[in-house]
């Protein structure tokens, strides 16, 4: 403590902004990973309590996917002798007036047995439950929606319906709490039967919640319930629902805890950076604490106890810099989900999770204390006699770099060997971490070899200031070289997943022209992933006869589960399995994959779904399904971005049979030569608009929102490359801050010569844009290694889709104008910090 | 048993001796026998605890018709609401089995479906009134057991224990010692009492002592719900295809 005291705090105050900087490294890291984390845990959080307060007292849901199953299947549940109280559910979002509304279809007589509506005992609670119970406009509001609103008793609220948009009667009012607080008490809730017939649903539930006679535990009540409905039914707590959501959402779970390691990771560099040049700065001061007899080990610690301690500032900030990165990402993260994955859930309340905090408290420190544990050993290393002599302590031996090649040798060649084994995945993370160590270890000598190469090219540019910026740089390795390292993991980053964005584009855009090479799209949403209403089968004679229409399609898209996670199935006749059968094929027969899909045997499938999955052509796929378990087999594999989760396209017959369901979640339409799109658009709208809620998309709307949706997606991208290029930042201005001080007094000396302060500036400003070129120089190549491991990784482990190997070229070069800005912007502050200062204590300075 | 039933089949005849529960209760279920009924009704349902003054929003007020046919314990009823119009049509079908819960359908024209009540829902109010869909059941009294706690204002004061599956744990039963009608019912669930009955403006209807009023208490709710019954009659000529799911929704 007293060391630290006397030694390090006074060492802190004089560097300051260099300290600051260090500590914006960690705030950065641990705030991109709080801020992250908890508007993920939010959106959770609230979705959990939305399941929570519906679920009421049910111990047990059952469910078959999407598409619900037949009324029939509750009078099953109810009679089985295990189960005292059962009621079916309709859930779905909908519109109304710009905010999302939870419906609750229920059984109005025999919910109460599981759920609580709280209006009972107040005066404005409910009108009549007889006449609740006998018009099918009837709806319960929160009190919250009410307030919110401005409704009571009797109020009108339009809806949007199959039928088109219906006004609904306010007939009951649930008071705040329980149940209304569902959804963030944006909840509706009305007569299960009018909900059937609100969202086309026909005769079928979503799901059955039911509890248990006493003294029958979960456990056997699941098994019995199970044994009775067949393999097709899911028996599960109502808690579960938040893991089927989590797994559903586990893609961009895993981008996101990518973005805040890696922020994390390269902040690492930006504390060794600054306890490197730490440790050559204070030799003088560490060799004088060793002649004074302070230990080794005193000194060690003594740099890892400052390290820890700048990891707890950089933590404390980032928590509440994280705080306030959540609330403003809790919105996007929304709509994200919504979008993507079809699940309407907004934010609920921002709180910082105790044991999240915990995490990033450990992360921060522990971080900071592996990045000082390399300078805190060197510090302890330094030999007092050589210490109190003045010399280039900021230059390399040639003994440490040696022992850094070879080391970097050793990674390269290690790296290489796991490449070889790479389907394995311990081997291919290793290999991956083994090539990224390599070009750190390399980075000093590189820096200095590029340094001097460049030499020539600055001096040529500004013979004086060129020259200056280069020597400075070649003659400070150490100091640079951190820099560099930092810049180059970032730039990596940058190339990596600008690459990932470009391949996934390109491979949305091939897809797209195959699979949606339809003329219009008719839907009963215009949100292509909200799978709330249902259009009748029999709207397809109906637009078949419209003038201009040549073929209509059908295809029912359903989330199911398939071992235990969530699939997209989709139901496809026979026009529309033509057209899948299309997409970019990656196993298989087209003819044969074809024929074994419509005749019900087999199943295309997704290569996300083979990869996710561990499946390969030839193998049987297990379906549930309400009438039981289809055994299909794998006729073909695709390459498909319908769903992160893997696809699976089976004939339009074997679905309406296994699940006895007849909806249709989209219509294909081509049209015949001579006829334009928007008018046979319109020719549909003037036909059914006005009986059926549907929206008609030409093709380039389709496109387009498929395009939107991977922007919005890739939105998250943007966020990692911002960051990315934020502690490339950092790490430029660090660095050139400690270049000025170091070389404050070199500097007076320039202007005690004659030196201009505008030949001062230009110095500094053409040592950043060294930095940056050489980062560039450095990222630009890691980021072709690290872009090949990012594609191994992101098909074998997040969406099972072989992007292929393309070098983002353009990324490539945009960074280069990015990168000059970035340093010159870092350089304005250190530059002007360089001509500001007294030319007197300049001078006096050392 | 069946309150509405047991109102309207109320009747008193002679004095009775050295009876035990059963037998007198017997006796009211021999006196109230009819081979079918129909009666017109009013209902005036208190939704609130603070009471209901006149034109209160918080007093709901309903007409039906109900028709019932068959022995006691395996009759079958049909309520059917004709008024007001929001709620016109609205009908329940009651099947009551002598060993078994009743079935019950509802009939819902404005959503054009008939909804099976099930077993579990019995304890759920009936349509905001102060009834649950078990008071709609009908009992014969063979599936009780009696004892008889007392005598008070010539009346029995009996003790009823369900031996069928019931939401209430017991109830007693108040019958007027000169005429074996109810005069009041008292019933019990697991928290204490749940609901009290009281019938009132008896009437000699075609040989059968016919409560006009009933005044039915939720006591846990704290609200009240009365009742009126118009044009009683006994023993008309009514079809058993009347009394099934198809003429529940047909016949509006």
């Amino acid at each position: 403590m007293m060391l630290l005291r006397l030694i390090s705090w006074p060492y802190a105050r004089k560097h300051g902004f260099r300290w600051l900087l260090t500590i914006a490294g960690i705030v950065l890291g641990v705030a991109v990973f709080v801020g992250m984390h908890t508007a993920n845990q939010s959106v959770l959080a609230a979705f959990q309590q939305t399941i929570d307060r519906i679920a009421g007292k049910a111990q047990l849901q059952v469910t078959a996917g999407e598409p619900g199953f037949d009324e029939g299947v509750l009078d099953k549940v109810r009679s089985l002798p295990e189960v005292s109280a059962a009621a079916p559910v309709i859930e779905a979002t909908v519109s109304a007036g710009g905010t999302n509304l939870l419906i609750l279809g229920v059984d109005m007589l025999g919910d109460r047995s599981l759920r609580t509506y709280d209006l009972e005992n107040s005066e404005d609670g409910i009108d009549d439950p007889l006449v609740f119970l006998a018009q099918p406009d009837s709806l319960m509001v929160s009190k919250t929606l009410a307030d919110r609103k401005g409704l009571t008793i009797g109020s009108r609220l339009p809806l949007d319906t199959m039928a088109g948009q219906e006004v609904f009667i306010v007939r009951g009012i649930m008071q705040p709490g329980g149940l209304a607080g569902a959804f963030g008490g944006d909840l509706a809730v009305m007569d299960i039967y009018a909900a059937e017939k609100m969202f086309g649903r026909g005769k079928r539930f979503d799901r059955v919640d039911l509890a248990l006679k006493e003294g029958v535990s979960l456990d056997e009540g699941e098994e019995k319930l199970k044994a009775s409905l067949g393999p097709g039914f899911q028996v599960e707590p109502p808690s579960s629902r938040g893991q089927q959501f989590e797994a559903t959402s586990r893609v961009y779970a895993i981008a996101s805890d990518i973005t805040s390691l890696f922020a994390l990771f390269i902040g690492m560099f930006i504390i060794y950076n600054t306890f490197a040049i730490a440790v050559t700065q204070r030799r003088a001061e560490i060799g004088i604490l060793r002649a004074l007899g302070a230990t080794r080990a005193q000194i060690r610690t003594l740099f890892l106890a400052e390290s820890a301690l700048t990891g707890l500032a950089g933590t404390a900030l980032g928590i509440v810099a994280g705080l306030a990165l959540a609330r403003a990402m809790a919105g996007y993260i929304g709509s994200l989900l919504q979008d993507v994955y079809g699940v309407a859930q907004g934010a609920g309340e921002i709180t910082l999770d105790p044991k999240l905090a915990l995490a990033a408290g450990a992360m921060g420190v522990l971080t900071s204390l592996v990045a000082a544990v390399i300078p805190a050993r060197n510090a302890a290393r330094v030999d007092p006699v050589k210490a109190l002599q003045k010399g280039q302590y900021q230059s390399l031996s040639e003994g440490e770099n040696r022992a850094r090649r070879r080391w970097a040798i050793a990674c390269v060649c290690a790296s290489l060997v796991a490449l070889g084994f790479g389907r394995i995945g311990v081997v291919l993370y290793a290999g991956f971490l083994l090539a990224v160590l390599a070009a750190v270890l390399l980075s000093p000598a590189v820096t200095l070899w590029l340094a001097r190469a460049i030499r020539p090219v600055l001096a040529k540019v500004r013979p004086v200031e060129g020259t200056l910026a280069a020597d400075s740089l070649i003659q400070a390795p150490r100091r640079t070289s951190g820099t560099v390292a930092a810049l180059m993991l970032s730039l990596a980053l940058v190339v990596s997943l600008g690459g990932l964005a470009r391949a996934s584009y390109d491979a949305i855009a091939e897809w797209m022209h195959v699979s949606l090479n339809l003329d219009l799209l008719v839907t009963p949403v215009e949100n292509l992933t909200n799978r709330t209403f249902v259009l009748p089968e029999s709207l397809g004679a109906g637009l078949r006869a419209i003038p201009g229409v040549a073929d209509v399609q059908m295809v029912r898209g359903v989330r199911i589960q398939v071992n235990g996670s969530p699939v997209m199935l989709l139901a496809a006749d026979h026009g529309a399995l033509m057209r899948f059968s299309h997409q970019p094929l990656v196993a298989g027969h087209p003819a044969r994959m074809l024929e074994q899909t419509l005749a019900g045997a087999g199943a295309i499938a997704s290569e996300n779904f083979v990869t996710l999955h561990g499946a390969k052509l030839g193998d049987s796929v297990e379906i549930p399904s309400p009438s039981g378990m289809l055994h299909m087999r794998i006729a073909g594999v695709v390459r498909d971005f319908t769903d992160q989760q893997g696809t699976l396209f089976i004939s339009r017959d074997a679905y309406v049979r296994a699940w006895n369901d007849t909806g249709i979640t989209s219509f294909g339409i081509f049209l015949k030569p001579g006829f334009s799109a928007p008018g046979v658009r319109q020719a549909i709208l003037n036909a059914f608009s006005a009986k059926s809620r549907i929206f008609v998309m030409t093709n380039a709307e389709v496109r387009g929102y498929i395009d939107r949706l991977t922007n919005q997606w890739f939105g998250l991208t943007y966020v990692q490359i911002a960051v990315a290029v934020l502690v490339a930042i950092l790490g430029i201005v660090n660095a050139l801050t400690v270049s000025i001080t170091d070389r404050r007094r070199e500097l007076g000396v320039l202007q005690a010569v004659g030196g201009l302060r505008w030949q001062i500036r230009h110095t500094i400003w053409m040592e950043a844009a060294a930095i940056g070129v050489i980062g560039l120089a450095l990222g630009l190549g890691l980021g072709a290694v690290q872009l090949y491991y990012s594609v191994q990784v992101t098909q074998r482990d997040i969406i099972g889709i072989d992007l292929g190997y393309a070098y983002p070229f353009g990324i490539a070069f945009g960074l280069l104008p990015v990168i000059l800005g970035a340093a010159w912007l870092a350089a304005l502050g250190p530059g002007e910090q360089a001509v500001r200062g007294s030319l007197v204590e300049a001078l006096e300075y050392e | 048993m069946n309150k509405i039933a047991i109102i309207l089949l109320a009747a008193a005849a002679g004095v009775a001796w050295g009876q035990d529960g059963h037998q007198i209760m017997l006796e009211v279920q021999k006196r109230q026998h009819t081979n079918s009924m129909r009666y017109e009704g009013t209902l005036y349902s208190c939704t609130s605890p603070k009471g209901c003054p006149a034109n209160s929003k918080a007093l709901v007020t309903k007409r039906w018709v109900y028709e019932r046919i068959g022995d006691f314990g395996k009759s079958k009823g049909i309520l059917r609401f004709t008024g007001p119009a929001e709620v016109k049509g609205v009908a329940l079908l009651i099947v009551n089995h002598p060993d078994a819960a009743s079935d019950q359908w509802l009939w819902r024209p404005a959503v054009g479906r008939e909804q099976k009540v099930a077993v579990q829902d019995r304890s759920t109010r009936f349509f905001g009134t102060d009834f649950t869909f078990e008071d709609l059941e009908e009992r014969d009294a063979d599936q009780y057991t009696y004892t008889i706690d007392g005598e008070m204002n010539g009346q029995w004061k009996i003790d009823a224990k369900p031996k069928k599956a019931s939401g209430y744990t017991h109830c007693y039963f108040y019958i007027d010692k000169t005429n074996y009608t109810f005069q009041r019912i008292e019933c019990y669930n697991k928290k204490g009492l749940a609901r009290t009955i009281d019938y009132t403006d008896f009437e000699m209807i075609q040989g059968i002592w016919t409560a006009r009023s009933v005044g039915v208490i939720d006591t846990i709710r704290k609200t009240r719900t009365a009742m009126h019954y118009d044009k009683v009659d006994y023993n008309l000529p009514l079809k058993d295809e009347a009394f099934t799911v198809e003429a529940l929704r047909i016949a509006e």
